[in-house]
C-alpha cells in the first residue's frame, strides 16, 4: 500500500533488467531488523550525552522533581511520533518535517520548518562539540586543559571537523558497531545507577545524599511554570527518538511489528533517563547537580566508581556524542539537499559528491556554520553558549509541533472514518503539537526576562535565549523572501491533503507536481 | 559472445578504465557494459528519498556520458545502474552476464587513504569471480 502511493521516480534511461535500478527498489533494501530499529531509536537520541548535558539544568529548574519532568516530557513527543508514522505512509522512505509541513501547510511554513531544523542542528553541534571537547580532556585526566576555554574549544572544533569528514566520506557506523557502542553505553549508565543507589542505601554516599522517594516521579506537585521550564529542557532529551517512527522495519508481520521497535526503544529510553536521574539525585542531592550542570556525569562518576572505573562513564558520554554525529549532521544535510532540490534553497546545496555520493556541499556548509557559531559564541561569552541551549528548546518545539499539526491537517478527510484514525492520526499529533506550542509560548515569555538566562545579560531589555531564537526566526524569514524572489517556483506550491480512504487503501494519492531543476537556480 | 564489464563514475580514473575497456573490446570484437554502482543512502533519518534521487540523477548523467563516449568509439554498449556498493555491483553484473572480465579504474590512493576512503579495486579483487583489470588514473 505504501508503494502504491509513490509516483515512480524517473531515474533516467538506464535499462532496468536484469538488476533493479529504480530508487524505490534500492531503498527497500534499507528495511531493517527489529534490533537495528531499536538501536536507531535509542542511539539517535544519544542518552549518555543528553543526560550529561541536561540533567543539571533540569535539576536547577525543578529541584527534586527531575524524574517526573523526564516522564511527562515524553508525552508530547510520543503523540507527535504517531504523526511521523502516518506522514511517513504518505511520503514513504523517510521524508521528514520539511517535506511533510510543505505538503500539508504550504511552502512558507515548510520552509520555516526546514530552516528551524538547520538552525537547531547548528546550535546542538556547538553544544555537542563543547561536551566532546571537555570529556576528551577528562578522559585523559588532563584537568588543567579541561578548565581552559581555549583548549576545550580547539578540541571541540576538531571534533566537528572529524564528524563532518566522516559524514562527508559516507562512512556509516554499521548497525553492529552501533549495537556494541550502545550496549556499552547503557550498561555503563545502568552500572552507575546501581552503584550510586547501593552507596546511598549503605550510607556510603557523601553528605547531601537523599533516599529516593516515589514522590520524585509525581508530576502533580510541580507548578505550571516549573513544568514548562523543565519540559522545555527535557523535550531536548527525547529529540531524535521521533525518527524511529519513520524507519521502515523489515518484518514478516507488517501489521504489528513496526510499532514494536518504537515501543521497546521508548521503554529503554524512559528507563535509562528516570533511573539515572533518580540515582544521580539521590547520590549527590540537587545542589551538586546544579553546581556541576555542565558536566554532571563526569563529576559524579569519579566519586561513584572511583579510579579507574570512572573513565567508563566518560567513555559512555563520548561514544554517545560520537554516535549521535550521524543523526545530527546527516539528516540536516539531507534536509538542505531536499530543500535545494525543491528549489527552496540554492541549487548547489543539492549536489552530491561524485565519488562519495553524499550531499557534500550541504554537509560542509553544516560543518562550517557549526564551527563559526561555536567559536563565535565562545569568543563572545561562554554563558551565551548555554543560553543557546535554552533557545534550542524553543526551536525543537516549533518544528516538531508544526509536524504534529501537519499530520492532522494533511489527513483531515480521513479523521472521521474510524475511531482509530480520529485518535491516532488526528487528535494525538494535534494535541502533541498544542502542548509543544504551549511550551514554546510560555517559555518564550519566561525567557524574555533577562534574569532567567544563564548569562543574566539583558540585550535590548530581553533575555539572550529569546533573542537568539527570534534572531534566527527573523533571519529565516528574510532568507526565505530572498529565495522566494530569486526562484519563486517552490513557493507557488499548494498545500495538499490525503484523499479520504487513503489509509484504508481505498484511495491513492495524486502525483505531486514538484518543481524540479531545469529552469533557473538560486 | 562475452562482454567486458567496466565501472564508471565520471572521474578521471573512470575515464581511463572506460577507454581501456573500449580498446580491449575493439581488439576482441566484444561489447562493453558500463556499470554505475551506488550504495543506497543509509538508514539514519532525513530525506532519504531525495538523496537517492540526487544520486540516481548523477548516475544517469554519468552513464549517458559513458554511452556517448563508447558510441563515438563505435562500440556496442549497454549501461546499468545498480543500487549496491560499486565493487558488489560490478561483481554482480559480471556474474549475471557471464562477462569476460571486469575493468575498473584506480584513483591511485596510497593504502591508508584507500582504506579510509574505500577502495573499489581492492574490494573487487576479493569478491570477483571473474578476471579483474585495474587501470590507473590518466596523467
Amino acid at each position: 500500500m505504501e508503494s502504491a502511493a509513490v509516483p515512480a521516480p524517473s531515474s533516467g534511461k538506464a535499462p532496468a533488467p536484469p538488476i533493479p535500478s529504480s530508487g524505490e527498489k534500492g531503498l527497500k533494501k534499507n528495511a531493517i531488523g527489529f534490533v537495528s530499529s531499536v538501536v536507531i531509536g535509542v542511539a539517535s537520541t544519544a542518552p549518555g550525552y543528553s543526560l550529561a548535558a541536561t540533567l543539571g539544568f533540569i535539576a536547577a529548574a525543578v529541584a527534586l522533581q527531575s524524574p517526573a519532568i523526564l516522564l511527562i516530557s515524553f508525552v508530547p513527543m510520543f503523540l507527535v511520533a504517531a504523526g511521523y508514522y502516518y506522514m511517513n505512509k504518505a511520503d514513504p522512505d523517510c521524508g521528514t518535517s520539511f517535506s511533510w509541513v510543505t505538503k500539508a501547510m504550504g511552502p512558507q511554513l515548510g520552509w520555516i520548518t526546514g530552516w528551524t531544523i538547520v538552525v537547531a542542528d547548528v546550535i546542538v553541534m556547538a553544544n555537542l562539540a563543547q561536551i566532546a571537547g571537555l570529556y576528551t580532556f577528562l578522559l585523559v585526566g588532563w584537568d588543567s586543559a579541561a578548565a581552559s576555554t581555549v583548549a576545550v574549544t580547539a578540541v571541540g572544533v576538531l571534533w566537528i571537523v572529524l564528524m563532518t569528514a566522516i559524514v562527508l566520506i559516507g562512512i556509516e557506523l554499521s548497525a553492529r558497531t552501533q549495537v556494541g557502542l550502545l550496549a556499552a553505553e547503557i550498561a555503563t549508565l545502568a552500572l552507575f545507577a546501581v552503584v550510586a543507589l547501593v552507596k546511598v542505601y549503605a550510607g556510603d554516599a557523601p553528605a547531601g545524599s537523599i533516599d529516593p522517594s516515589i514522590s520524585w516521579l509525581n508530576p502533580f506537585s510541580l507548578s505550571p511554570s516549573e513544568i514548562s521550564a523543565g519540559m522545555l529542557l527535557a523535550v531536548f532529551i527525547y529529540w531524535g527518538w521521533d525518527t524511529t517512527a519513520t524507519v521502515n522495519e523489515e518484518t514478516e508481520n507488517p501489521d504489528e511489528a513496526p510499532g514494536r521497535a518504537t515501543v521497546v526503544s521508548t521503554l529503554i529510553l524512559l528507563g535509562i533517563y528516570v533511573v539515572v536521574a533518580v540515582a544521580a539525585q539521590a547520590y549527590a542531592g540537587v545542589d551538586r547537580l546544579v553546581e556541576n550542570q555542565e558536566e554532571v556525569l563526569s563529576a559524579l562518576g569519579t566519586e561513584v566508581f572511583g579510579s579507574p572505573l570512572d573513565k567508563l562513564l566518560i567513555i559512555a558520554v563520548l561514544s554517545s556524542a560520537a554516535a549521535s554525529t550521524q543523526t545530527t549532521i546527516l539528516p540536516t544535510a539531507r534536509t538542505t539537499l531536499s530543500m535545494a532540490r525543491s528549489q527552496a534553497m540554492p541549487k548547489s546545496l543539492g549536489k552530491v559528491h561524485p565519488r562519495f555520493l553524499t550531499p557534500h556541499v550541504s554537509t560542509i556548509a553544516m560543518g562550517v556554520a557549526s564551527i563559526v557559531w561555536y567559536v563565535g559564541l565562545t569568543l563572545v561569552s561562554e554563558d551565551i553558549l548555554f543560553d543557546s541551549l535554552a533557545a534550542l528548546g524553543l526551536m525543537i518545539s516549533l518544528y516538531i509541533g508544526l509536524t504534529g499539526f501537519a499530520c492532522a491537517i494533511y489527513y483531515r478527510r480521513e479523521l472521521f472514518r474510524s475511531v482509530k484514525n480520529f485518535f491516532f492520526v488526528g487528535l494525538g499529533p494535534l494535541l502533541g503539537g498544542v502542548i509543544l506550542f504551549y511550551l514554546l509560548i510560555k517559555n518564550g515569555i519566561e525567557l524574555a526576562d533577562p534574569a532567567n538566562s544563564e548569562s543574566g545579560n539583558s540585550w535590548f531589555g530581553v533575555g539572550p535565549p529569546l533573542l537568539i531564537a527570534a534572531f534566527f526566526l527573523v533571519l529565516g524569514v528574510l532568507l526565505m523572501l530572498v529565495q522566494w524572489r530569486a526562484v519563486p517556483a517552490f513557493f507557488r506550491r499548494r498545500p495538499e491533503a490525503a484523499p479520504a480512504g487513503f489509509l484504508e487503501g481505498e484511495a491513492q494519492l495524486e502525483p505531486v507536481p514538484i518543481a524540479r531543476s531545469g529552469e533557473g537556480g538560486g | 559472445m562475452a562482454e567486458i564489464v567496466v565501472g564508471y563514475d565520471g572521474s578521471d580514473c573512470g575515464k581511463a578504465a572506460l577507454d581501456e575497456a573500449l580498446r580491449l573490446g575493439q581488439s576482441l570484437g566484444e561489447g562493453i557494459v558500463v556499470v554505475f554502482g551506488y550504495a543506497p543512502p543509509g538508514i539514519w533519518g532525513g530525506e532519504i528519498a531525495e538523496h537517492a534521487e540526487a544520486i540516481e540523477e548523477l548516475g544517469a548523467r554519468v552513464l549517458e556520458e559513458a554511452r556517448a563516449r563508447a558510441e563515438a568509439a563505435g562500440a556496442e554498449v549497454a549501461v546499468e545502474m545498480v543500487p549496491k556498493k560499486p565493487a558488489e555491483a560490478l561483481a554482480e553484473v559480471a556474474e549475471a552476464r557471464e562477462a569476460r572480465m571486469i575493468v575498473v579504474g584506480s584513483y591511485g590512493d596510497p593504502p591508508l587513504k584507500g582504506a579510509i576512503l574505500g577502495s573499489t579495486p581492492n574490494k573487487l579483487l576479493h569478491i570477483a569471480g571473474f578476471p579483474v583489470l585495474v587501470v590507473p588514473a590518466l596523467g
